[in-house]
């Protein structure tokens, strides 16, 4: 029978905080780039203007349909040789899950927009509104309050990808344990735990995720996914 | 920006591009198979009234969809080999992981799908003197698969993206064959970009018979 033993895992647990640190650096960071460029992109794919539109396009689906870990592979190892500059496993993971995740953005950005009623645009035009203030003053507000719950879920997914920084080196949470498991002989203990503050940190999330869209739905407002 | 790109040398030993496509369809139909016949179980279990069926099938549900694929990968690789006595190869480790987590997300989607039939058909079912298991063979899930099969063929792409995954613990499939290829002949550019536009290329068209799927039994219902 095998003994347990947690002893080591808590003599390393300053290591596996700062892991968590950094876990939570990439995905604040690719959040704050990726937020913004996916309402860009869906903006441009909601375009009349095909030249506009057909590039958002093909640029939400390659990212879409694309392994999250080809794309890192490919910002990490090939992009420094193509554009000749030195490239930090943070900076291609930033850059990696930004774009990535913009891509999901953009489609929740165009669910919650499409899914606003046309008299809403109408009545702004009507009283005299341009285009870019209807969407700002009118539409945009209503559209954020629906996509909150589809936005939390990529959100959490976002936080659950960011593990595959651990492949190209960055200190995330994952990337500690490893260390600590190696370390210490214990990959029993180390990589339990791991699992376990990550199912406690995203599994909170989660759950305030559900709340958010309880007392949405009680407040009467639809959701979109 | 004046680099020389040059596909050749990627080419230059198909063999290696091969092995790496084969080794990823065997992990995608592993885990395309086993994920979803236990997203069955698990849903079925999360829809019983029995507490017993209930709890576990639930807390089953919660841990793999909150934890990352990679940790689970990894602690099958790592961990699970201290706990039983036989040993755990790339595949079997990056297939449980993917496969279990596959699971969990594809009961929910067979649980929502049960759920949305309406109950009617289940009396109608019983009344006709059908067995519980009878109606949800003969009449239930036939209807709910309808529904469901948008988000399965969903679950289905996730999955042959997570294939990707199984590098991490050193499996031949696509992504481990690129990276060996651009280690022997220092083609990093040519390589990652040849393995991103396979997967491209495999996975559009299947995305865009997705989008038609749902524009058509949308228009249906």
């Amino acid at each position: 029978m095998y003994q347990w033993d947690f002893t080591p895992v808590l003599a390393n647990a300053p290591l596996l905080a700062q892991g968590l640190v950094n876990t939570l650096k990439v995905t604040g960071t690719a959040l704050a780039f990726g937020v913004p460029l996916g309402l860009a992109l869906a903006l441009l794919r909601l375009s009349p203007r095909r030249w506009l539109a057909w590039p958002a396009g093909f640029f939400i689906e390659f990212f879409r349909t694309t392994p999250p870990l080809v794309q890192l592979f490919w910002f990490f190892f090939a992009l420094p040789i193509l554009i000749r500059v030195e490239m930090t496993p943070f900076a291609a993971a930033t850059l990696t899950f930004s774009l990535q995740s913009a891509a999901f953005f953009a489609e929740v950005f165009r669910g919650g927009i499409q899914s606003i009623d046309k008299g809403q645009w109408e009545a702004g035009r009507a009283i005299g509104m341009t285009q870019q203030q209807a969407l700002r003053r009118i539409v945009l507000p209503q559209a954020v309050k629906r996509m909150i719950p589809a936005f939390m879920e990529r959100a959490i997914e976002l936080m659950k990808t960011t593990t595959l920084v651990a492949t190209v080196s960055y200190a995330d949470l994952l990337y500690q344990a490893n260390e600590v498991a190696q370390k210490t002989f214990r990959p029993l203990e180390v990589f339990t735990t791991t699992a376990l503050i990550y199912f406690f940190f995203i599994f909170g999330c989660s759950l305030l995720a559900h709340r958010v869209e309880r007392r949405l739905a009680a407040s009467g407002e639809g959701t979109v996914h | 920006m004046n680099y020389k790109w040059d596909f050749a040398t990627v080419f230059a030993n198909p063999e290696a591009l091969l092995a790496g496509l084969a080794g990823t369809l065997r992990i995608f139909v592993i885990c395309l198979v086993i994920g979803l016949s236990l997203g069955l179980i698990v849903g079925l279990g999360r829809y019983a009234k029995s507490r017993w069926l209930y709890v576990p099938a639930s807390i089953f549900v919660e841990f793999f969809r909150n934890t990352p694929v990679l940790v689970q990968i990894l602690w099958f690789y790592f961990a699970l080999p201290i706990l039983v006595p036989f040993e755990v190869s790339p595949l079997m480790a990056a297939s449980l992981g993917i496969s279990l987590n596959s699971a969990a997300f594809s009961a929910e989607i067979f649980r929502g799908g049960i759920q949305s039939i309406d109950r009617g058909q289940w009396e109608g079912a019983r009344a006709l003197g059908m067995s519980y298991p009878q109606a949800m063979r003969r009449i239930i899930l036939p209807q709910a698969m309808r529904r469901m099969l948008p988000p399965l063929t969903n679950r289905g792409i996730e999955i042959f993206k997570m294939s990707t995954l199984a590098s991490a613990v050193a499996y031949v499939e696509l992504l481990q064959q690129g990276k060996l290829i651009a280690s022997l002949n220092y083609n990093p550019i040519e390589a990652y970009t040849v393995v991103a536009l396979i997967f491209f290329c495999v996975l559009f068209p299947l995305v865009q018979a997705t989008y038609a799927l749902e524009r058509k039994l949308r228009r249906a219902d």
